[in-house]
């Protein structure tokens, strides 16, 4: 009988510790850095609106940014980015679906800080690619923070870069991931 | 003594006119967005109502509200504040996983500190579209917003 109990305990707190805990954000932010090395000023935006969301259990990680939500400091390269590069009102939203390779080395459940390799598929512009990067995933207090730096090739996304300003727009943008995220509850 | 007159007036409206030009690229070239609070709104919507919209019928109101300024009222779910000290309001039901999250424009940020959860508010900011999400619920994400006070 005792033998029971404590199998039954045991199955029970297995259950528990395999459950799947979610962690999400909807104010993540990426910057968007699209700066040639001879141009004389940034070409860079920011987007405070992202959502994110991970699942420790499987290591999936799912972004969603709205193209709208980059803002640039100058309003006429805001434009160019929405009308000419994006064109955010017909491809509105970039996604990326992937996950966290070495997911079991990460212990969410204690605090600590790892570096990881994610690997998943960007979709911008209605354009999809593999993407692989390395990112750095901590916890603390229950919350995980991730960060990441990773290099696209606009090409890639069938953006174009008109040649009158090629010596500005960078072909390969540098995007940075910075998020803090909190557990899903339900 | 005459044709001379003419090259020269011509030659002088061919330079007021490369003035003109060249003052108007740099002008556009360093034109920063219109600050939100002095945008006249294209719509005036309740936050319940702008979210049925889009929950009913997504694709046209996305050509309605994308890009335009959009002035929303609303019982304030929550009041987020990312890493940087950015606030975002948030609108809405409780009872619903939806809302209209406006983000605050960088010069306005601190307009949010004061609002509370459960009183009403207005915000005003730009549409920058629908974030439809089943797991997450769906949002209305409006950006560059302002507090307009409460009379």
């Amino acid at each position: 009988m005792k033998n029971l109990v404590l199998l039954l305990l045991a199955t029970a707190f297995l259950a528990i510790g395999s459950e799947a805990q979610k962690y999400f954000t909807k104010n993540c932010k990426i910057n968007f850095d699209a700066t040639s090395a001879s141009s004389p000023e940034r070409i860079e935006g920011v987007n405070k609106t992202v959502t994110c969301v991970v699942d420790s259990k499987t290591g999936n990680i799912q972004f969603s940014a709205l193209m709208k939500g980059f803002e640039f400091e100058r309003a006429l390269m805001e434009e160019h980015f929405n009308e000419n590069y994006v064109e955010s009102d017909k491809f509105p939203k970039a996604e990326f679906k992937g996950a966290v390779a070495n997911n079991e080395k990460v212990n969410y459940a204690k605090d600590g800080t790892y570096t990881v390799t994610v690997k998943g598929k960007l979709t911008m512009h209605g354009e999809t690619k593999e993407v692989e990067t390395e990112g750095k995933i901590t916890i603390q207090g229950g919350k995980i923070s991730a960060l990441a730096d990773f290099n696209v090739l606009l090409s890639d996304y069938k953006i174009s870069i008109p040649g009158l300003v090629a010596d500005k727009v960078s072909k390969t943008a540098k995007i940075s991931v910075a998020c803090s995220l909190e557990p899903l509850k339900g | 003594m005459k044709r001379r007159k003419i090259v020269m007036l011509i030659l002088g409206v061919v330079l007021a006119v490369g003035v003109a030009v060249t003052l108007y690229i740099i002008k556009e070239y360093n034109r920063i967005h219109k600050d939100t609070a002095d945008l006249k709104p294209d719509y005036s919507v309740s936050a319940a109502n702008m979210l049925q919209e889009f929950q009913t019928e997504e694709q046209s109101s996305n050509k309605k509200y994308w890009d335009k300024v959009v002035q929303v009222d609303g019982v304030v779910k929550d009041v987020s504040k990312d890493e940087k000290g950015f606030y975002s309001v948030i609108m809405g039901e409780s009872s619903s996983m939806s809302s209209v999250r406006c983000s605050m424009d960088s010069v306005h940020n601190k307009e949010a500190e004061g609002i509370q959860k459960g009183s009403p508010a207005t915000i005003r900011g730009i549409c920058a579209g629908f974030n439809a999400d089943e797991l997450l619920g769906s949002d209305i994400i409006l950006v560059r917003c302002v507090v307009i006070p409460q009379k």
